[in-house]
C-alpha cells in the first residue's frame, strides 16, 4: 500500500471514530429533546424513537412549563440567573485584579507560590466545605439565601480566575502600560482602561466558565438552600422526588431550559472556553 | 531580580509609594476571601473531627473533645469502608476508560483538518451540562429498565434487559457510563492540545530513519505528550474521588449501599444526619487521599510554570 493510500485509510478511520463518539454524545441530547414532546402514552408501553413516525409529538410539556406553571418555575430560574451572574462578576473583578497584580508586581519572588496556593483549592473535597458552610451560614442567619450561594460560588471561582488571568496578563506587552503611567495614569486606570480591554478574550472565557460552574452546582446548593433560594438543579431533583420519575416529558423540558443557555454560550465561545479548560497543562 | 536604573529618584519614589499601594489593593481581597472561605472551613472541620459536635445540639450542650474517637470509629466502620471501596472502584473504572477514549478520539481529531473545529466545538457540549441533568437524562431516562432505549435496543437484538438500577454491579456501571459520557471530552481536548504541540517534522524524521508508525508513536509522540497527560489524569483522579452529584440523582447510593461514594456518605452523616463530628472525620480521610494526588498535581504544575 502506498503512502497516499495509507493516509486515506487513516483519514477514513479517523472520521469513523469521530462520527461514532459524536453519536454517543448526541443520542442522550436527542432523547431529551424528543421526550419533551412526548405524551404519557408514548412512554408507557415501549420506547419510541422517531417523532411523527412512531409517536405523535405534542407541546403539552412546554405548555405546562411556560403557561400553567410558569411562576413556579420562574423563581428557581431567577435564583440561578442572579446567583450565577453576581457571583461570576464579583469573582471576575477580584480574581482578575489579583491575577494582574501577580503578573506585574513582584511579591518577594513568591508569585508562583501564591498562585499555587490559590490552586491548591482544587484538591480540597467539596464534602469538607459543606459541613463548615452549613454551620457558618446558619450562625450568620444566611441559610436559604442567594447571598450565601453568591459568597460560596465567587470564592470557588476566584482561584481559577487568578491562575488563568495571571498568565493572560503576563502575555500582554508591558510597554503600553508603562507609557500610560509616564503620562500620569495610575495603576487602577491602567488595569481598567488598558490591561482589561486587551485581556478581553481571557476575561470572557473565565467569566463564562465560572457562570457555568455556578449555574450547574448542586452539592452546596443542596446543603445551604431548601425553599426560597433554590437553584435550577435543586428544583429539578425536588420535582423528581415529588413526582417519583413519572413526568419524563416535563423533566425533559426543564432540563432543556436549564441546559440550552449554558451549552449555547460555551459552544459559541468554543475557542476561549477550550483555552480556559485545558489551560495550564498547555504550558507543560 | 535585575536592578533598574534610578533616573528620576524623587518622582519615581512618589509613584512607587502609590503604586505599592495598588500592588496590595489588587491582591489582598482575593487572598482574604480565599483564606476566610478556604482556611476557616478546613480548620473548623479539623476541629470538629476531634469533638462530638452535632448539628441539632449546637448551643444546647457543651462541645466535648473526644480525641481520636471519631477516627477510631471511622476505621472500624464497615459501612465507611464500603463507600471508600465504591469510590476507588468508580475512579478505577472511569479514569482509564476516559484516557483510552480521550487518546483515541484526540488522535483521530489530530489526524483530520476538515471539520476539526466543528468536532471540537461539539465535544465541548457535555462539559457544559450540569451533572444533575446528565444523570437525569443519560441515567434515569436511557437506563430506565422497562422502556428505556438502551434496554429496548438490547432486547431487539435478542438480549435480556439489564437491571441497570436494581443490580449493585450494573448500577455502578451505569454511573461510570455517565461520568465517561460527560468527562471523556476533557481528556480529548487536553490530549488534542498536547498532540498539537508535537512538532510534525520530528515524526517525519523518525519515519525517514526507518521507524514504523507505531514505533514513531511510542518513541516520539508518547514522551512528548506525557506531561499534559499526567496533569489531565491527576485532575480526573481528584475529581473522580469527589464524585457525588450523579450518584445522588441516579441511585441515591443504592441499591443498598452499593454505589454510595465517600462524599455522599459525608453528606448523609453530616448534613442529613447532623453528625458533624463523624462527617468531618470522614472528610479529613478523603482530604488526605486527595492531598497525595493533589500534591503530585501541584508539583507538575509548578514544573510547568518554571519552564516559562
Amino acid at each position: 500500500m502506498g503512502l497516499a493510500a495509507q493516509k486515506r485509510v487513516r483519514t477514513i478511520i479517523s472520521y469513523c471514530i469521530l462520527g461514532f463518539w459524536s453519536f454517543i454524545l448526541l443520542f442522550p441530547m436527542y432523547w431529551v429533546v424528543i421526550t419533551s414532546f412526548k405524551n404519557a402514552i408514548d412512554m408507557s408501553i415501549k420506547a419510541t424513537y422517531m417523532p411523527f413516525i412512531d409517536f405523535q409529538p405534542g407541546l403539552h410539556a412546554w405548555r405546562y412549563l411556560f403557561v400553567d406553571r410558569l411562576t413556579w418555575f420562574l423563581d428557581p430560574f431567577m435564583n440561578s440567573v442572579l446567583v450565577a451572574f453576581i457571583s461570576s462578576t464579583v469573582a471576575l473583578v477580584i480574581g482578575s485584579s489579583a491575577g494582574y497584580a501577580l503578573a506585574r508586581f513582584d511579591y518577594g519572588g513568591r508569585n508562583n507560590s501564591i498562585v499555587l496556593g490559590f490552586m491548591s483549592q482544587r484538591m480540597f473535597p467539596g464534602a469538607l466545605f459543606i459541613l463548615a458552610f452549613l454551620v457558618m451560614f446558619r450562625e450568620l442567619g444566611l441559610l436559604d439565601t442567594r447571598l450565601a450561594l453568591i459568597i460560596v460560588y465567587s470564592s470557588g471561582a476566584i482561584p481559577f480566575i487568578v491562575w488563568v488571568m495571571r498568565d493572560f496578563f503576563e502575555g500582554l506587552p508591558v510597554e503600553i502600560e508603562e507609557s500610560a503611567m509616564i503620562d500620569g495614569a495610575n495603576r487602577l486606570g491602567v488595569l481598567f482602561r488598558i490591561a482589561m480591554p486587551l485581556a478581553a478574550p481571557g476575561l470572557v472565557a473565565v467569566f463564562v466558565l465560572s457562570l457555568i460552574g455556578a449555574w450547574n452546582e448542586y452539592l452546596v446548593a443542596l446543603t445551604l438552600t431548601f425553599r426560597e433560594a433554590i437553584t435550577i438543579p435543586l428544583f429539578m431533583t425536588m420535582q423528581v422526588s415529588q413526582t417519583g420519575y413519572t413526568e419524563w416529558w416535563n423533566m425533559s423540558a426543564i432540563s432543556l431550559v436549564s441546559v440550552i443557555p449554558v451549552v449555547a454560550a460555551g459552544m459559541a465561545l468554543e475557542k476561549y472556553i477550550t483555552g480556559g479548560l485545558t489551560f495550564g497543562a498547555l504550558k507543560g | 531580580m535585575a536592578t533598574e536604573p534610578q533616573i528620576y529618584p524623587s518622582r519615581r519614589s512618589r509613584f512607587e509609594i502609590r503604586d505599592n499601594l495598588w500592588k496590595w489593593i489588587f491582591l489582598v481581597p482575593a487572598v482574604a476571601i480565599i483564606l476566610i472561605l478556604l482556611a476557616v472551613p478546613v480548620l473548623w472541620t479539623l476541629y470538629a473531627a476531634f469533638t462530638d459536635l452535632h448539628l441539632y445540639r449546637i448551643g444546647d450542650f457543651e462541645t466535648k473533645f473526644v480525641g481520636l474517637a471519631n477516627f477510631e470509629k471511622l476505621l472500624s466502620n464497615r459501612s465507611f469502608w464500603r463507600t471508600a471501596r465504591n469510590t476507588v472502584v468508580f475512579m478505577l473504572g472511569v479514569v482509564p476508560t476516559q484516557l483510552i477514549i480521550g487518546l483515541t478520539v484526540a488522535l483521530a481529531l489530530n489526524n483530520i483538518t476538515r471539520g476539526q473545529k466543528l468536532f471540537r466545538t461539539w465535544f465541548l457540549m457535555p462539559l457544559m451540562v450540569s451533572p444533575v441533568v446528565v444523570s437525569f437524562i443519560v441515567g434515569r431516562m436511557l437506563f430506565q429498565e422497562d422502556i428505556g432505549p438502551i434496554n429496548d435496543i438490547l432486547r431487539s437484538f435478542g438480549f435480556d434487559g439489564v437491571p441497570w438500577l436494581t443490580s449493585p454491579t450494573w448500577a455502578m456501571v451505569a454511573l461510570m457510563a455517565i461520568d465517561v459520557w460527560q468527562w471523556s471530552s476533557f481528556m480529548i481536548l487536553m490530549l488534542l492540545a498536547a498532540l498539537q504541540g508535537v512538532p510534525p517534522d520530528l515524526h517525519e524524521a523518525a519515519r525517514v530513519d526507518g521507524a514504523n508508525q507505531l514505533q514513531a508513536f511510542w518513541r516520539i509522540t508518547v514522551p512528548l505528550i506525557m506531561p499534559i497527560t499526567m496533569t489531565a489524569l491527576l485532575i480526573r483522579i481528584i475529581d473522580a474521588f469527589k464524585v457525588v452529584e450523579i450518584i445522588m440523582v441516579l441511585t441515591g447510593g443504592g441499591p443498598g449501599q452499593a454505589t454510595e461514594s465517600v462524599t455522599l456518605a459525608i453528606y448523609r452523616t453530616g448534613v442529613k444526619g447532623g453528625d458533624l463530628a463523624f462527617g468531618s472525620s470522614q472528610a479529613y480521610f478523603l482530604l488526605i487521599v486527595l492531598m497525595i494526588f493533589g500534591g503530585a498535581y501541584l508539583v507538575l504544575t509548578r514544573r510547568a510554570m518554571g519552564k516559562d
